[in-house]
C-alpha cells in the first residue's frame, strides 16, 4: 500500500448566493483516501452529496479549501488541465448512465480513450463489453438497451481507461433490484481487478467513490461519509479514511 | 388562461412558438408585400388599359350593357366608368391636311392615373386628371408642326372648329406600341355630334373603361359576358398583355417562388421544434395513459393546449408582420393603405396555423398513440410516428399553402414539384456521402470523427436542416443570379441614356441633317431601320382572312391595317431568336416569288417573326408570306421566330425582313436618339430642318418605368433579405431544438477528460460539414434548376455568375452562426450531469 494519498479533500466549502443570500452546500469537509480504498457518502437529498461528488472530481471549483490529487492541488488548476487529469486518473458512474446516443456500445466505451489517444482501444473496449456480459450488443445504441444494459456498458467505460479513481453517483438509482445488484457485483469486481500499471506503487485497484441513498450498498464500502446539511454528520469511527489506513 | 401559458414555461415550447411566431411574421409579410406588389401592379396595368376593366367595340354599348354599368347595385358600389371613343379623321388647316389619331372623352375621363400636358411646344409637362371642355381640342406637338399653327389658334374637325388649349405629352393610357403613328388629338365628347365625323360607315372603335373593387369587376363582369356582341371584346387588368410583360411578371413569380421558400423553411423550423418538444412530451403522454385516458381525453389535453398555445405566437408574428410591412411601405415611399383583399386577410390570419397543422401536427400526434409503457421506461423517449402522414403532410403542405398563398398554382406548379423533388434526393444523395465518411471516421482526428458521428447518427436533425439550408442556399443563389441578371437586362434596355425620342419619317436625303444635328447636340443615336408600309394578304397562298382560324381572333387586327415592315443584318439587342435561324444559310432557297402580276416587284427574301404574334396568327416556320407595299409584293420565307422585349425602348418590329429584301420599296427611315434635359430649342431647331418628320417623345413614359424598375428592385432586395433571415432562423431552430442534447455530451465529454479547445473543433467541423455539404448541394441545384428557373424568370440569362458562389459564402456564415448559437452547449459545467434530471 502507498503511503501517498491518492484523494485528499481540505476544509472543502462551497456557497452559492441565493434569492435570500448566501446558501451554504458545504462546509468543512475534510478527509484522505489511499490508492484501492473505498468510500461511500450518504445523506437525504439536497445534503450535499452531488455537490461533494462534483467537488471531488474537479467537475466544480471550492468555494474554500482545497481537493488534492497525488499531492497535487488539483481544485485550483485551470479548467483544461482539470479535464486532462481527469482523463488521465478519472472514471465515472452516473445514476443517468450518460451515454451518448449517438454512439453504439463499443463506441461509446471506446470514446474515453479516443479522448486519451489509445491505439488499441478497441480491442480495450470490446474486452471490457465481454467483462460486463455485453459482447452481443456492441452495435447496439443506447435506446435499443435496457437500463441494465446500459449501466454495465457505462462501467465498461468507467473501465475501459484503468481509472484510479472511479466517481460514482447512484448507481443503482434508476435500476430495479436485480438489475442493481449485477451492477454493484460489476462495480466492485472490476474495481478489484483494476490493475494502474502505469503506477508505480502498484494497487490492487481504483479508489471507489460511491454516492448512495442504499444503506446495504454503503455498507459494502471501507468508508462511510454521511452528509447532513453539508456538513458531515456521522462517520463511524470503524470506517472513517484516515491516512494510514490501508485495505 | 394560466393554463394557456403554462407550456411557455418549457424552453422547447418556447422554441417552438418563437418558430411559429417567425413563420407567422414571414409569412404575413410576404403575403401583405406580394398584396402591395400585385397592386402596384394592377393600378399601372389599369392605368395603361385605362380601367379595372374595358369593354371595346366597334358600335356603342347596347342598352342593356349601358344598364348594366349605369346601374346603382354597381355605382353604390364606388363603381365609376368613363366612355370614350377612338377613330381616325383628317385636320385641315389652309392648304395643309393630317391624318390624326382622335379621342373623344367624356367629363370622367380619365379613371386612372393622370394626363401629362405642356401648354406650350416645349414647355415642362404637368400633370392633370381631366381631360378637355367642350369646344377645346388638345394636340399632339407633331399637329402644330405639321400644321404650322400655334396653341390658342382654332381648328377645325369635321364642321366643327375647336380650340387649341393644350398640348398632349402623354395620356395615361397610351400604349408605347407603334399600331398608331399619327398624331393624336383628344376633345370633349360633348362636341363630337357637331363635327358630324362620326356618320354611317365610319369606323370608330368604342370603349367603356371602368373602375371597382374586384368582387365588383367580377359581377359586372359575368353580366357583359353574357351580352357580349362579336364585335366586342373585354380587357381586365388580370388578362390585359401588359401584365404577362416583362419585368412585372418576373417580379410576380419572384415573390412567389419567395413565398414557397418561406413556407418550407419555416415548415422545417417547426417541424425541428416540434420533434423536440415531442420527445419531452413523450412521457406525459404515456402517464396519461396510464391514469386511463383516452385518445381524445390525450388529443384535449396535449394536442388541444399545444394548439391554444400557439395562438399567441401567431398572433404576434402576425402582428409584426403587419408592422413591419408599413415600416416597408414607409421606406419605399408607397402611399395609401393596405392593399391586400379580404382573401389575402384570411390567408395570412390562417396560413400560420395551417403551417403548424402541416408541420407540427403530425408528430404531434404521435402523442396519442404513446403507450402507457412509456411511462416506464428510462431514457430517451420515442413516440411512435407515422412515416407516412409526416411524409403526405410535408409534402402537401408546402404545396397546398404555396398554392393558397400565391393563388398562381399553375404558373408555380411545376417549380414546386421541382423543389420538393430536389429537396427529397438531395439529403438522398448528401445522406450516404456522410454515411461513407462516417464508416471512413476512424482514420481521422477525433474531433472530425466526434463531428461526423454526430451528423450521420443525427438524421431527424441533420436531414431538414440539411434539406433547408440546401433550398435557401440554392433559391438565394438562383435569386441572385436571376435578379442581378434582371437588374442588368434593365440596365442594358434602359440605360442612363436609353434613347427618349423617336422620330419617324426620316427619308434618305434627310440622314446628312439629321446626323449633323445629333452631332451638334451631342444627341445619341440608335441604330436605323428602312420602313415600308404593307399588308399582310396572303399566307402559304390562302387569303389570309381564311389561313387564320376564328379560335385566332386576337390576330385579326394586325390582318386590318398596314403593318410596318423593316428590315436588317443584324438581330437588335432587345430580340432572342427562339425558333429557326436569323440568317439562313442560303437566303436563295427560301422563297422565289410566283407573281402572276409582273408590273409587281418580286424579291427572294426571308422574314423573322416576332414570337407573340406568329402564335396569335398560328404562323410557323416554312411558312410563305405576301405582304402588299406601295410598289408591289413582298413574298418572303418564315425561316425564325423572335422573342422581343417590348420594354426595351428601342424600335421593335413584328416583320424583319432580311437585308436587301426592301431595296425596291418606297423606304422611310426610323431610329431613336437619346437627347439631354434642356430647353426645347434643340427639338425646334430638328423639326425646322426637317419638318416632315414625326418626332415622339416618350421621356415621361422612360421616367415612369425607370421608377417603377427602381422601386422593383428595392423590393427584390427586401424579399431577398427576408429569405436569407429565414434560412438562418431555421438554423437556429435547429441548433436551439439540439442544445440540450449538445450541452449534455459536451458536458459528457469534459467529464471524460476532453479539453475545451476541443469541444470547440468538433463544434467548428460539425457545422462546417453541415453547411459546406448543403452549399455543396446547393451549388448542384442551382446548376440543374438554372436553366428551367432562369429560362421562366429571365429571358437570356447567362448560366455563370459569381452568383454561384454565394452556397459557399453562405455555408461559412451558417457555421459561424451556428457556433455562435452553440456557445451555450459549449460551457455547459461537466457538474450538470449530477444535478440535472434531465436534459
Amino acid at each position: 500500500m502507498s503511503n501517498t494519498p491518492l484523494l485528499e479533500a481540505r476544509k472543502l466549502g462551497k456557497r452559492v448566493s441565493g434569492p435570500e443570500g448566501e446558501l451554504v452546500l458545504l462546509e468543512d469537509i475534510n478527509f484522505t483516501l489511499f490508492p484501492g480504498q473505498s468510500l461511500a457518502i450518504t445523506g437525504p437529498s439536497g445534503s450535499g452529496k452531488s455537490t461533494l461528488l462534483g467537488l471531488l472530481a474537479g467537475l466544480d471549483s471550492p468555494s474554500s479549501g482545497e481537493v488534492l490529487i497525488n499531492n497535487e492541488r488539483f481544485s485550483h488548476l485551470p479548467e483544461d488541465e482539470r479535464a486532462q487529469r481527469r482523463g488521465d486518473l478519472c472514471s465515472f458512474v452516473f445514476q443517468d448512465f450518460h451515454l451518448v446516443n449517438d454512439l453504439n456500445a463499443l463506441e461509446n466505451v471506446m470514446l474515453p480513450l479516443e479522448l486519451k489517444g489509445t491505439p488499441e482501444r478497441e480491442s480495450i473496449a470490446r474486452r471490457c463489453l465481454a467483462q460486463v456480459g455485453l459482447s452481443e450488443r456492441a452495435k447496439h445504441f443506447p435506446t435499443t438497451l435496457s437500463g441494465g444494459e446500459q449501466q454495465r456498458v457505462a462501467l465498461a467505460r468507467a473501465f475501459a481507461v484503468n481509472p484510479r479513481l472511479l466517481f460514482a453517483d447512484e448507481p443503482t438509482g434508476s435500476l430495479d433490484h436485480a438489475n442493481g445488484a449485477r451492477v454493484i457485483e460489476l462495480l466492485f469486481a472490476l474495481n478489484r481487478h483494476t490493475d494502474n500499471k502505469d503506477n508505480a506503487n502498484k494497487t490492487n485497484g481504483a479508489a471507489l467513490i460511491l454516492v448512495t441513498h442504499d444503506a446495504q450498498l454503503a455498507a459494502r464500502c471501507e468508508f462511510h461519509l454521511r452528509l447532513e446539511a453539508g456538513r458531515i454528520y456521522q462517520v463511524p469511527t470503524d470506517a472513517y479514511p484516515r491516512t494510514t489506513d490501508t485495505l | 388562461m394560466s393554463q394557456l401559458f403554462r407550456p411557455w414555461r418549457d424552453q422547447t415550447f418556447q422554441l417552438l412558438a418563437a418558430a411559429l411566431a417567425i413563420a407567422a411574421f414571414a409569412l404575413v409579410t410576404m403575403i401583405l408585400l406580394r398584396a402591395e406588389l400585385e397592386n402596384r401592379f394592377a393600378v399601372q396595368t389599369a392605368e395603361a388599359l385605362g380601367g379595372d376593366l374595358v369593354l371595346s367595340g366597334s358600335r356603342e354599348p347596347d342598352a342593356v350593357q349601358r344598364a348594366i354599368f349605369t346601374s346603382q347595385a354597381f355605382t353604390s358600389q364606388a363603381g365609376r366608368y368613363t366612355q370614350l371613343i377612338d377613330f381616325s379623321t383628317v385636320l385641315v388647316q389652309e392648304d395643309n391636311i393630317l391624318l390624326v389619331s382622335a379621342r373623344a372623352v367624356d367629363a370622367s375621363y380619365p379613371l386612372y392615373g393622370n394626363i401629362s400636358i405642356a401648354h406650350n411646344r416645349f414647355d415642362s409637362a404637368i400633370a392633370i386628371n381631366t381631360g378637355p371642355k367642350p369646344g377645346e381640342v388638345w394636340v399632339d406637338n407633331q399637329v402644330l408642326d405639321r400644321l404650322s399653327i400655334q396653341v390658342g389658334e382654332s381648328i377645325t374637325i369635321g364642321r366643327k372648329a375647336l380650340t387649341i388649349s393644350t398640348l398632349i405629352r402623354q395620356l395615361p393610357d397610351q400604349s408605347a406600341g407603334f399600331y398608331s403613328m399619327n398624331p393624336r388629338i383628344v376633345f370633349n365628347q360633348v362636341d363630337l355630334e357637331s363635327t358630324g365625323v362620326i356618320g354611317p360607315g365610319a369606323r370608330l372603335h368604342h370603349h367603356v373603361m371602368l373602375s371597382a373593387d374586384k368582387e365588383a369587376l367580377a359581377t359586372i363582369k359575368l353580366k357583359l359576358d353574357k351580352h357580349l356582341r362579336p364585335d366586342q371584346n373585354i380587357e381586365t387588368t388580370d388578362n390585359a398583355a401588359i401584365r404577362s410583360m416583362g419585368p412585372l411578371r418576373q417580379l410576380t413569380l419572384w415573390a412567389n417562388l419567395a413565398v414557397l421558400l418561406i413556407s418550407l423553411l419555416c415548415g422545417a423550423a417547426i417541424y425541428l421544434a416540434t420533434a423536440q418538444r415531442v420527445r419531452q412530451r413523450a412521457r406525459l403522454a404515456g402517464l396519461l395513459r396510464t391514469f386511463g385516458a383516452r385518445r381524445y381525453q390525450i388529443i384535449g389535453r396535449l394536442l388541444g393546449s399545444e394548439f391554444l398555445a400557439v395562438l399567441p405566437a401567431a398572433l404576434l408574428g402576425t402582428s409584426l408582420g403587419i408592422i413591419g410591412i408599413f415600416g416597408l411601405k414607409y421606406l419605399l415611399g408607397w402611399d395609401g393603405s393596405l392593399a391586400a383583399s379580404p382573401g389575402d386577410w384570411l390567408a395570412l390570419i390562417f396560413s400560420p396555423i395551417v403551417l403548424w397543422a402541416a408541420f407540427a401536427l403530425p408528430r404531434l400526434s404521435a402523442l396519442v398513440r404513446v403507450p402507457a409503457i412509456e411511462v416506464l421506461r428510462q431514457g430517451n423517449r420515442q413516440a411512435a410516428f407515422s412515416v407516412q402522414t409526416e411524409l403526405l403532410a410535408v409534402l402537401a403542405g408546402p404545396i397546398l399553402l404555396a398554392s393558397f398563398l400565391t393563388r398562381s398554382f399553375a404558373d408555380l406548379g411545376q417549380l414546386v414539384l421541382l423543389l420538393i423533388l430536389l429537396a427529397a434526393l438531395l439529403p438522398a444523395i448528401l445522406w450516404p456521402l456522410l454515411k461513407v465518411l462516417d464508416l471512413l471516421s476512424r482514420a481521422f482526428p477525433i474531433a472530425l470523427r466526434l463531428a461526423l458521428r454526430r451528423l450521420a447518427r443525427r438524421p431527424y436533425l441533420t436531414l431538414p436542416l440539411m434539406a433547408s439550408l440546401t433550398l435557401a442556399m440554392a433559391i438565394l443563389a438562383l435569386a441572385g443570379h436571376t435578379g442581378s441578371g434582371l437588374l442588368d437586362n434593365w440596365r442594358t434596355t434602359l440605360p442612363e441614356k436609353a434613347p427618349n425620342h423617336f422620330v419617324l419619317n426620316l427619308y434618305d436625303q434627310d440622314l446628312p441633317a439629321y446626323r449633323q444635328w445629333l452631332s451638334d447636340h451631342q444627341a445619341r443615336s440608335q441604330a436605323l431601320y428602312p420602313v415600308v408600309r404593307g399588308r399582310l394578304t396572303e399566307i402559304n397562298g390562302k387569303p389570309v382572312r381564311e389561313a387564320v382560324s376564328k379560335e385566332n381572333k386576337a390576330g385579326n387586327r394586325h390582318l386590318n391595317r398596314d403593318l410596318v415592315l423593316t428590315e436588317a443584318n443584324d438581330l437588335p439587342a432587345s430580340n432572342i431568336i427562339v425558333e429557326g435561324q436569323w440568317k439562313t444559310p442560303n437566303n436563295a432557297s427560301a422563297s422565289v416569288s410566283t407573281s402572276v402580276n409582273t408590273s409587281f416587284n418580286t424579291s427572294i427574301n426571308t422574314v423573322s417573326v416576332e414570337q407573340k404574334l406568329a402564335e396569335r396568327m398560328g404562323l410557323k416556320l416554312g411558312d410563305k408570306l405576301q405582304f402588299v407595299t406601295s410598289r408591289g409584293k413582298l413574298e418572303p420565307t418564315i425561316t425564325s421566330i423572335r422573342e422581343v422585349d417590348w420594354n426595351s425602348f428601342a424600335p421593335n418590329f413584328y416583320f424583319m425582313f432580311n437585308e436587301g429584301s426592301l431595296k425596291n420599296e418606297d423606304i422611310t427611315w426610323l431610329t431613336s436618339f437619346w437627347l439631354s434635359e434642356g430647353d426645347g430649342k434643340r427639338l425646334a431647331e430638328l423639326i425646322q430642318h426637317l419638318p416632315q418628320i414625326t418626332l415622339l417623345d416618350v421621356s415621361v413614359l422612360l421616367d415612369k418605368t425607370q421608377k417603377i424598375v427602381s422601386q422593383a428592385s428595392r423590393a427584390a432586395g427586401l424579399i431577398a433579405l427576408l429569405l436569407m433571415f429565414s434560412a438562418l432562423l431555421v438554423l437556429s431552430s435547429a441548433v436551439l431544438g439540439s442544445q440540450a442534447q449538445r450541452g449534455r455530451d459536451n458536458a459528457l465529454l469534459r467529464t471524460l477528460g476532453a479539453k475545451h479547445h476541443l469541444l470547440r473543433r468538433v463544434a467548428w467541423l460539425e457545422f462546417l460539414i453541415l453547411s459546406g455539404s448543403a452549399a455543396l448541394g446547393a451549388t448542384l441545384l442551382t446548376f440543374a434548376a438554372l436553366y428551367p428557373i432562369g429560362k421562366q424568370l429571365l429571358i437570356g440569362t447567362s448560366q455563370v455568375s459569381p452568383w454561384l458562389l454565394l452556397p459557399t459564402a453562405l455555408a461559412i456564415i451558417v457555421a459561424i452562426g451556428g457556433v455562435a448559437l452553440s456557445r451555450q452547449a459549449l460551457n455547459t459545467p461537466p457538474l450538470d450531469l449530477l444535478r440535472r434530471e434531465q436534459y
